[in-house]
């Protein structure tokens, strides 16, 4: 199976659980398992391959110029870790089917542990570090919705933020290391990045990136000081705890390490770094441990723990230590997500996590005591269990590294034993209690199948180390140090009495022992004063949001004069510093001769422009004026053999200034002053400088000779496009993915409006509106005769026009985007002439579907190239007759005109209706009409057409 | 030649009552009489300019022009509809409810149709 669809299968099955609850839980859960179990086949027919050292590839190009492509490859590290997550994932899956409870939303949970899965396989496949990095934040956002999953608890809504906070901090620092990691090898493919570890190391940039690198690994793998997120996300429900932090999301830091550790490790730095924040780590999570009494608490810091051995392996940059990191990868995988589920099936069954309230649970729950027992000796390093195998190898490493390591390792598995120990005795051993808050009885097989299966493994590996996973470490550690040859290690039970056998009896007596006095230091450790994870960390994002917020509303005020000044001043400053800063050349095009018509029309568009200027407190005259210009504009486009912008203009401008009349309703007549002179004065200067900023530029530009492609648009709109109208080839052809997003930005518009106007009646601001709208002066008869008989009769003529302007689009003046206004504005006039009841009521189509048809048509319009062989939106023109009309041209891009023309006339037709919709809803008292006109003749006597609504 | 004298003749008198219309809308009073200036100005300049240019394609360039006749039938469509509504808000806003004229009553004729009470409106 390609490796491509390894990664991308969790990703595609995630729409599956949505769909599969209807077919009840069951079904939800075999739909998931299934796409886990397909992509872990998948991942298996590769082992051959793997196992005999071959790198497997699956290359896409994606974005080539940003050295962004989906370059997949697997080998020994990749397929260790691909192998952990869905191997897991898939024992997760069949457990979380009987752990969640019936009131949990089954198909969520499966669609973002599905998600984070594909995720996960993503890292850990990618060749391409850009890849890797999207595959990253993915993981970083998943988790998010994995460990928020009970959103009625506000420990998991904390939780989920607190590691979204901090993985998504150390993702953004990992984007620039690896970016910089890039730069150095000239390659953003791993494998190319891999073989450049003399100019690596050798960069300047090697610090820099590697402290970036760190950062984002350190984040995910939760090292000292950034641990504190882990144990908060316990708050998740354990299927998430076990999967999460013994088998993915957590190892993917202790991964890049692993990955990236031929090129970055053996400096004194990494050594100091990750050597040091892994045995810190290693220690203190252990410590802590030891004075959980939340269960998964306690797993928690034991997993810190763990992954700060596995940190402190990788950070002494041996090869010998590199294979035992690998070793305990696998060995921590099996005994803790078993240990995670174990924990799981307590709280399930006993209702309760609290070591305090627990115990004497052998005689309750056999089974689980029997599988917990095993997985937790096998944390504690207890022969014959795999865990005592790296552990000892471990403490092997440690003690020939240096005193220190010797020691605080020593320290680190005491409290190891200590802690895995009274997992064991404190919940199974004791006396039977009768309190419990529900009585505890061992789980059915599909709950505890799961864990007993991974401690099955932990024997085995355990047992026979060599049969089970030597090859797979062999092969894995030859990934991780990209040599041939591995140095000479054993992985075998007795290796003779040793330092590390010695370190061992004396972690276990001293274990032990500490377990006996638990009780007292327990209390020493409550009454002592240390610092409060949480706490701190809730301190320091208070901080910086309140920084944030204060220096935001600095400058966010909320006035919009304010914005505009700032903007426009900086637009100024810097376009006037650019200018000064250089020469400027005198344009080589002459001036043209003033022609009478110009002066007309320059004066035309400057007295209402200045006018407004002054006047624009009264809001209709500057409307008005505002109108007047528009018009000139139109004019001065068809002076200058542009009418296509002049249509386009005209009909713009009329539902433009019906929308704003509509608006204008719900305002005050008049703006208020509300500026002082000097500021007016500022906002003049400003204003000023920008305009003459403007005309200046326009100036400069318009005297150059033009250097752009129109020229192109010119010569290849009727060969290329068949239409002899540039501008509409231009939007429908040449740039007709352009226009694609706009009609569809046009729709999101025009439901936008809909629905904030919907939100705005129910709101406040609605109330306030109607109170203002109940001040402005009504007209009288809204529906007169006159204009109800004028509009119908211009209704069809419009339609004739906008059919007429649509289809002449290609080749003339016009196209559907005016054609959609023309026809918009013909329809909009029977809104005016008989009233929104009357309309609405004749209406059959709503305005929403006609932007869905609109969209769906250009779309289904550039796919169908797609069935010929040729790019999205390319198109393809032919000519007709139809008796009695003339021969005419029919372009495929007349279909996509079509799509323009119904997403504008609806996006148009929803904006509007839904202001005057909201004019209605304004004035309560005002009589709702269903007849067209105010006067209607009924059997000769006239009556008053309104009716009380 | 004696087409041209045609033309020329009605575009003077277009022009001529284009600044009267103007003029008077400058001019005039109040808002009711001012009502007048502009539908003189449209019907009789504009309709100057519309035939002129009628004449002049019919006799001069040969051709017939239609789109004089679309543009005078937009013209007798809006102007009215236009000055309709100015009138009204004039009268609504600016006159007195006493001193507009009697709306039609029960039982007599108006606008060519039994009235009744305006009561009810």
């Amino acid at each position: 199976m390609s490796l491509a669809l390894i990664a991308a299968l969790p990703f595609l099955g995630a729409l599956l659980p949505g769909l599969m609850l209807r077919a009840g839980r069951n079904a939800c859960a075999t739909a998931t398992g299934a796409v886990t179990l397909l992509a872990l086949l998948g991942l298996l027919s590769h082992l051959p391959a793997v196992l005999r050292g071959e790198v497997v590839q699956a290359r896409f190009e994606w974005l080539p110029m940003l050295g962004l492509n989906a370059n997949f490859f697997l080998d020994g590290l990749g397929f260790m870790f691909a192998g952990l997550i869905l191997g897991i994932g898939l024992l997760i899956i069949i457990y979380a089917r009987f752990y969640l409870y019936k009131s949990d939303p089954m198909d969520q949970f499966y669609t973002y542990l599905l998600l984070f899965q594909g995720a996960m396989v993503g890292i850990v496949l990618s060749d391409n570090i850009l890849l890797l990095l999207i595959f990253w934040e993915l993981t970083s956002l998943s988790s998010f919705l994995l460990i928020g999953y009970w959103k009625h608890l506000p420990e998991g809504r904390q939780g989920a933020r607190m590691a979204l906070t901090v993985t998504g901090m150390g993702g953004l620092a990992l984007i620039g290391g690896m970016l910089i990691l890039g730069n150095i090898a000239g390659s953003y493919d791993l494998t190319v990045i891999l073989e450049n570890r003399e100019a690596i190391q050798q960069s300047d940039l090697y610090v820099p990136a590697l402290l970036l690198i760190l950062l984002g690994a350190f984040t995910k793998s939760a090292q000292f000081p950034f641990h504190f997120w882990l144990p908060h996300a316990m708050a998740a429900p354990t299927p998430v705890s076990a999967y999460l932090h013994s088998a993915t999301m957590v190892k993917a830091g202790l991964f890049l390490m692993a990955r990236l550790w031929p090129v970055l490790s053996g400096t004194d730095l990494w050594f100091y770094l990750v050597a040091g924040a892994g045995l810190i780590t290693m220690t203190l999570g252990a410590v802590i441990a030891l004075f959980k009494d939340d269960l998964k608490g306690l797993l928690a810091f034991s997993t810190v723990s763990h992954l700060g051995l596995i940190t402190m392996l990788l950070g002494m940059g041996t090869e010998i230590a590199a294979v035992v990191a690998v070793f305990h990868i696998i060995n921590h995988a099996t005994f803790k997500a078993a240990l995670f589920m174990t924990a799981g099936i307590v709280d399930h069954e006993a209702k309760t996590r609290d070591i305090k309230r627990l115990g004497g649970l052998r005689f309750l729950m056999p089974v689980t005591f029997v599988i917990g027992t095993i997985a937790a000796f096998s944390m504690a390093g207890l022969p014959p269990f795999n865990g005592f195998l790296s552990k000892e190898m471990m403490l092997h490493e440690a003690a020939h590294t240096s005193t220190l390591f010797m020691v605080m390792a020593t320290i680190a598995a005491t409290f190891s034993v200590a802690y895995s120990l009274r997992f064991v005795f404190h919940v199974f051993f004791g006396p039977k209690r009768d309190d419990y808050p529900a009585k505890p009885h061992d789980p059915g097989f599909g709950m505890w199948a799961a864990p007993a299966l991974l401690v099955v493994l932990v024997v085995l590996i355990g047992l026979f180390p060599k049969t089970m996973v030597g090859s797979l470490v062999a092969t894995v550690s030859k990934a991780v140090t990209q040599t041939d040859e591995l140095p000479y290690y054993s992985l075998a039970l007795w290796h003779g009495v040793n330092a590390a056998l010695i370190m061992s009896i004396i972690a276990v007596a001293t274990g032990a022992v500490l377990l006996l006095l638990h009780k007292g230091l327990d209390r020493a450790w409550i009454a002592a004063p240390r610092p409060e994870a949480k706490e701190i960390f809730d301190a320091l994002i208070g901080a910086i949001t309140r920084f944030f917020s204060w220096f935001t509303d600095l400058l966010h005020d909320g006035a919009m004069s304010r914005y505009l000044a700032i903007f426009t001043a900086a637009c100024v400053v810097i376009v006037a510093g650019a200018f000064f800063s250089a020469d400027y050349l005198q344009g080589t095009r002459p001036m043209l001769p003033i022609t009478n018509a110009s002066i007309i029309g320059f004066v035309l568009i400057m007295v209402p422009t200045i006018a407004l200027a002054f006047l624009h407190r009264n809001r209709y005259l500057s409307l008005v004026l505002m109108g007047v210009v528009g018009l000139i504009l139109s004019v001065g486009f068809a002076y200058l053999s542009a009418p296509d912008l002049a249509l386009t203009q005209l009909s713009v401008e009329v539902v433009t200034v019906i929308l704003l009349l509509l608006a204008l309703y719900f305002l005050p007549k008049e703006t208020p002053k509300e500026s002082s002179p000097a500021r007016r004065t500022r906002d003049a200067v400003i204003g000023a400088g920008a305009g003459l900023g403007i005309g200046a530029l326009m100036y400069a530009l318009l005297r150059r000779e033009p250097d752009n492609i129109g020229w192109y648009f010119l010569e290849n709109s009727y060969t290329g496009g068949g239409g002899n109208n540039v501008v509409n080839v231009i939007l429908v052809d040449f740039r007709g993915f352009d226009t694609f997003g706009e009609i569809i930005v046009l729709g999101i518009a025009g439901i936008s409006i809909f629905a904030m106007v919907a939100a705005l009646m129910r709101s406040a601001g609605g109330k306030r509106l109607r109170e203002m709208a109940k001040d402005q002066v009504k007209i009288g008869d809204r529906h007169p005769l006159m204009m109800v008989v004028a509009t119908r009769a211009v209704l069809p003529i419009a339609i004739v026009v906008g059919a007429f302007i649509f289809l002449r689009g290609h080749s003339e003046p016009g196209g559907g985007f005016i054609a959609g206004l023309v026809v918009a504005v013909a329809v909009l006039m029977q809104y005016m002439a008989s009233g929104l009841e009357w309309a609405q009521a004749r209406q059959r189509v709503a305005y929403h579907g006609m932007i869905a048809v609109g969209i769906l048509t250009a779309a289904a319009t550039g796919i169908a190239s797609w069935f010929f062989g040729y790019p999205f939106l390319k198109s393809t023109f032919g000519y007709v007759t139809i008796p009695p009309l003339s021969k005419f041209e029919l372009a495929s891009a007349m279909a996509f005109d079509v799509g323009v023309f119904l997403t504008v006339l609806g996006a148009v037709m929803l904006a509007l209706a839904e202001l005057s919709r909201m004019g209605v809803a304004a004035d309560p008292d005002q009589p709702v009409n269903t007849d067209p006109m105010d006067i209607v003749t009924d059997g000769g006597a006239i009556r008053s057409a309104t009716k009380d609504s | 030649m004696i087409l041209d004298y045609v033309i020329a003749a009605l575009l003077v008198i277009a022009g001529f009552f284009g600044l009267v219309g103007s003029f008077g809308l400058l001019k005039l009073p109040d808002q009711m009489t001012r009502l007048h200036a502009p539908t003189k100005a449209t019907t009789l300049g504009v309709g100057g300019v519309l035939i002129a240019s009628m004449v002049y394609f019919f006799g001069v360039a040969g051709t017939l022009s239609f789109h004089e006749l679309m543009i005078t039938l937009f013209l007798f469509l809006a102007a009215p509809i236009t000055a309709f509504f100015i009138a009204r808000v004039q009268l609504r806003n600016h006159v007195a409810e006493r001193d507009l004229p009697n709306p039609a009553r029960e039982g007599t004729r108006w606008a060519g149709h039994l009235g009744q009470d305006s009561s009810s409106d």
